[in-house]
């Protein structure tokens, strides 16, 4: 053997291993990007429509299915009103709280949790009671949570050198140095979790509109989350890495670009005192928020329409003229409103009414984060050691943000398989272009994605899965840019151009959460009856 | 020169092939010791630590070898072969006698390292008239250098997952032998007892190959070894593994390691969680047994004339066919499940009291300690809820609550729980031998009652005078502290019965 045999020789060894490795035969695993909806929108974007040949009287209109949309419709049937329609343009209402079933549980394909509330939302408890959410109240007058709706112990656990631990903030192998600092972050946050501003309102509310307007805090909408963390001299990489996860788990960006203002509400806003919980708390269902969509629609079914595109909102003296395209027949119809409520996005609502301004002005300063969220049924997964299986499963430093068991609150103990619903807000690039990246991906490069980050954890999870399912969502949510909440924009998008004509968007609350839809919905219906 | 060349080359090849297989022996010892032992750290530091101080010796004692250096080559090869190969197979079937465990883990890693750490001295005084002195250094050792990663790499990527610790282990013993006895053929002109050093490393390398082929049954004498006694039977059903052993004496019930029964004293137990709740009910007919697949309460129960049905819900189809058909087993439980009387469900029993509608004048609830959070759900207020529902306004249950002396948390926790849930209590203890102090709550609504007063006579554990003691507890089987109630968002009894027990095995 000579000298070059010899290198050939190693070489070659080096290779058996991973060659040996990467010869398991490829598997196809059976999914599909789930929904054309995408196609069905851009129809408003890239195509002129007729106008219908005649119009139907209604005394109220809403357009858009989600959960302001629908909250407006439930405020409206209890106040009695009858001759209403509601729009949407999927075959389902419920926007990002949207689901899916198989033969195993329901699981979510967007929202998915609701924090306990604060005990100020009149009216939103009443709703959680409608859904048996709350089942009592308690002799001290706090609210009593529905057991079954509470998230089942072990709930968070995260995964950090090599090893999960419990909870998702970071401690297991970080320096003293760095836990110290997590350690006053979180006492800050708890401090700002319970500051008045100078007009007595809390400085940190839910929703948004009800916050202090003392400059003391909104100054904090100027900067972002990253140099708030610069100025307060939080160098930790851990608890960046933290923040910067919680910031994109609830805003869909990161924290260099959020505002900081923002990035605190995250924290500080939750209040909620229950019976059998506190702030800290979650209710959850395997199906996702979609539980709390299913009695918002249940109330008020008779005034849905589904698949209707709406193409053209225009106001005149004579009414509103609600054009809209019938996505099962191709026809184009229309409504003629007395009032009407657009429960969409700006972006959506600028175009319906073809107001240029608006267009430009969201164009500029309202971005939309896109998302990739994708369903996972698996059989039994191996684990790495430390905490177990819990409902939130996150991966420290990971792109994504881990996964959640949508079949954590079955009750049966021993499940031979389960749902996993994985999270992926599409951050690495602005979201214009990411937008269309993610478009062009096939269904066997979003399962390669993600079965290689998971194979991390569960070494199995090539031979385990056995279906996933993905959703694209373009434009998830509006940003809470610096600027967004106090800085005018969404005041200035909230006016409406025709007093007959109401917003009802989380777009204006600036952030995209359940108690923000709910009462974007409420406070759209109330203007209509004024 | 050709040949002289060859054989050098092959003599470096051997030490690839050595240090391959040293580094993977050492490997396996480690991840065995962490498997068996725990505390993966302290385990690999001290294996690593052991067997290169080891080598050291190894390399020192090699200065007292003289004579035909190949022919001590070979022979050391066959040897680490032998012993590297079943170090595995050898520390499996040794665990079960724990205190000798570590002196045998040891011993075998400190003999691997020293004949490993003999190989290399002795090879390169083999080469040293051969080979330029620093050629000779620079060649030994990037050899082994180069053996040791390619098995670091390739132990956690291949060998483990596919071959399992067992099978990896003889799988280079016999890597190791198949060197040896090349070397002896090649070399045969230059050793003197060539042909006795190669029958040995065929010999070897059979025995090698036969126990490669039967691993899966020595793993699985090692389990006969890790229980007492004779398993006479085991299985494993999706939800646990189950093995029956017997002795002279009694036959033993195991689920996932866990004992359940011993026929000597399970009476003792099932007595005690059956009839100071079933006596103390005046209309009994309809009785629920939510686990207990053994069947074993159910023959207690059958003691009742009055009872009509009852419904016994157990998850694992396999517990109740077990003990169903058996013979064995059916003598246990007195062919109880049988029964007209009655109807198995092998369902999930929370899932089956959501669907109930019936209402039971007697529940005995005989789960598996809340080990873990899946069963915790079982000693949770809602399922305490929906276990009121499904019980008439006179009806008394029973949970088997684990041991109120090495658990009284846990214990205490699931009384506070029934009471949250609004039932009223009578918590109670008893020993059972093979247990312990053993510990049972009663949870009713009604307490309006003439307890105990229809007790089945001839019972062999329980009269008028041990039923008052059972409710009488000492002061260290309380619980001297508030205890939170277990519900399914904190699973607060699963963390106490992991403390408490886990501080008791320790």
């Amino acid at each position: 053997m000579d000298r070059r045999t010899f290198i050939q020789w190693g070489a070659g060894l080096a290779g058996l291993s991973t060659y040996l490795l990467s010869c398991k035969p490829e598997r196809k695993i059976p999914g599909v990007i789930v929904g054309a909806n995408a196609t069905r929108g851009h129809l408003l974007r890239d195509k002129e429509s007729h106008r219908p040949a005649n119009y139907i009287d209604k005394e109220l209109v809403i357009v858009g299915g989600g959960i302001s949309g629908l909250s407006a419709a439930r405020w409206l049937r209890n106040l009695g009103i009858k001759d209403m329609s509601l729009l949407e343009l999927e075959d389902h209402v419920g926007g990002n709280a949207h689901y899916g079933q198989n033969d195993l549980s329901a699981y979510p394909w967007g929202a998915h949790y609701i924090p306990v509330p604060n005990n100020d939302l009149t009216e939103y408890l009443s709703f959680l009671a409608e859904c048996e959410v709350i089942v009592n109240t308690d002799a001290g007058g706090l609210p009593v949570y529905n057991e079954l709706s509470l998230c089942f112990d072990p709930q968070e656990r995260l995964y950090i050198n090599g090893r999960w631990q419990e909870g998702l903030i970071p401690q297991f192998g970080v320096p003293t140095t760095e836990m110290k600092q997590i350690e006053l972050f979180l006492q800050r946050m708890e401090e700002y979790r319970y500051k008045k501003g100078n007009d007595g309102k809390d400085a940190f509310a839910i929703p948004v509109d009800r916050s202090s307007k003392d400059p003391l805090y909104t100054k904090l909408d100027e900067i972002t989350m990253k140099q708030w963390m610069q100025q307060e001299g939080f160098s930790s990489e851990s608890l960046q890495e933290y923040i910067n996860y919680c910031c994109r788990d609830d805003f869909g960006t990161t924290m260099d670009t959020i505002s900081a203002w923002a990035g605190i509400h995250y924290f500080a806003s939750r209040k909620g005192k229950g019976a059998n919980a506190s702030h800290s708390d979650v209710l959850t269902w395997p199906e996702g928020n979609g539980y709390l969509v299913n009695s918002l629609r249940r109330s008020v079914s008779e005034f849905i329409e589904t698949n209707r595109l709406v193409t053209r909102v225009t106001s005149v003296k004579e009414g509103i003229f609600i054009d809209y395209l019938d996505g099962k027949t191709g026809q184009v119809a229309g409504y003629r409103a007395g009032k009407c409520i657009l429960a969409v996005p700006q972006f959506i609502a600028a175009r319906l009414l073809e107001d240029k301004v608006r267009q430009q002005l969201v164009k500029e300063k309202v971005h939309y984060s896109p998302w990739m969220v994708a369903n996972l049924k698996v059989d039994k997964l191996e684990e790495r050691s430390g905490a177990p299986l819990s409902w939130d499963n996150v991966l420290h430093g990971s792109q994504s943000l881990g996964y959640v068991e949508a079949s954590h609150q079955l009750l049966q103990q021993d499940k031979t398989q389960r749902n996993l619903t994985y999270y992926l807000p599409l951050t690495q690039e602005p979201p214009a272009e990411a937008r269309k990246k993610a478009q062009a991906k096939t269904h066997a490069q979003w399962v390669k994605e993600i079965l290689d980050e998971l194979r991390i954890v569960h070494p199995n999870i090539d031979e385990a899965v056995t279906e996933v399912n993905v959703v694209l969502w373009g434009h998830a949510m509006a940003q809470p840019l610096p600027g967004i909440i106090h800085g005018g924009i969404r005041q200035q998008l909230a006016q409406s151009p025709d007093p007959r004509i109401q917003f009802a968007h989380t777009d204006l609350a600036g952030i995209s959460i359940f108690e923000e839809a709910f009462y974007q919905g409420i406070n759209a219906a109330k203007k209509m009856v004024e | 020169m050709r040949k002289e060349n060859g054989a050098q080359w092959l003599l470096l090849v051997a030490v690839f092939v050595i240090a391959t297989c040293g580094l993977i022996y050492e490997l396996v010892a480690g991840t065995l010791a962490s498997y068996l032992l725990g505390d993966s750290v302290t385990q690999f530091s001290t294996i690593i630590g052991v067997y290169l101080f080891s080598m050291g010796i190894g390399s020192f004692l090699s200065r007292y070898f003289t004579g035909n250096l190949l022919e001590w080559f070979i022979r050391i090869e066959l040897l680490v072969g032998l012993i590297g190969g079943f170090s595995a197979a050898i520390l499996f079937l040794v665990f079960p006698m724990a205190a000798s465990f570590r002196i045998i883990l040891y011993g075998l890693v400190s003999l691997t390292g020293v004949l490993v750490g003999l190989e290399i001295p002795i090879l390169m005084r083999i080469l040293q008239d051969k080979v330029e002195f620093k050629e000779l250094v620079s060649r030994v050792f990037t050899f082994d250098y180069i053996g040791a990663l390619l098995a670091s790499l390739i132990f956690p990527l291949l060998l483990v997952p596919h071959l399992g610790l067992i099978r990896t282990s003889l799988f280079f013993g016999i890597l190791n032998i198949a060197v040896g006895w090349y070397l002896a053929s090649y070399f045969k002109k230059e050793i003197k007892q060539g042909f006795l050093l190669r029958m040995l490393a065929i010999l070897l390398l059979l025995a090698e190959l036969v126990a490669f082929v039967f691993s899966e049954s020595i793993m699985s004498y090692s389990e006969t070894m890790t229980y007492n006694d004779q398993v006479v039977y085991s299985t494993s059903s999706p939800y646990q593994r189950i093995v029956i052993t017997r002795n002279k004496r009694e036959l033993r019930l195991f689920l996932n390691g866990n004992l359940q029964f011993s026929s000597a004293d399970e009476y003792r137990y099932h007595e005690a969680l059956v009839h100071p709740a079933l006596s103390s009910v005046s209309s009994l007919k309809r009785v629920l047994v939510l686990g207990g697949g053994d069947g074993i309460a159910v023959r207690e129960i059958l003691k009742y004339p009055a009872v009509e049905k009852i419904e016994l819900v157990d998850l694992d189809a396999k517990m109740t066919d077990l003990f169903s058909t058996q013979e064995v087993l059916r003598s246990i439980n007195q062919s109880s499940l049988l029964n007209k009387k009655v109807t198995v469900h092998n369902e999930d029993a929370l899932t089956w009291l959501r669907n109930n509608r019936e209402l039971f004048d007697a529940v005995v609830i005989d789960f598996p300690d809340p080990s873990g959070f899946s069963v915790g759900k079982l000693y949770s207020t809602v399922f305490y809820q929906l276990l009121r529902k499904a019980m008439s306004p006179d009806a008394v249950a029973v949970v088997q609550s684990t041991s109120p002396y090495v658990a009284p948390k846990s214990f205490w926790c699931v009384d506070t729980t029934l009471q949250s849930a609004g039932f009223l209590t009578k918590p109670y203890h008893n020993y059972v031998p093979s247990f312990g102090e053993w510990g049972y709550i009663m949870a009713f609504t009604n307490t309006n009652r003439n307890w105990y007063a229809q007790m089945p006579d001839s019972l062999r554990y329980l009269n008028r005078e041990t039923l008052t003691q059972l409710f009488v507890f000492p002061e260290d089987m309380k619980a001297h502290a508030k205890l939170e109630t277990n519900r399914l968002n904190n699973q607060a009894l699963v963390n106490y019965f992991e403390e408490e027990w886990g501080n008791y095995l320790e």
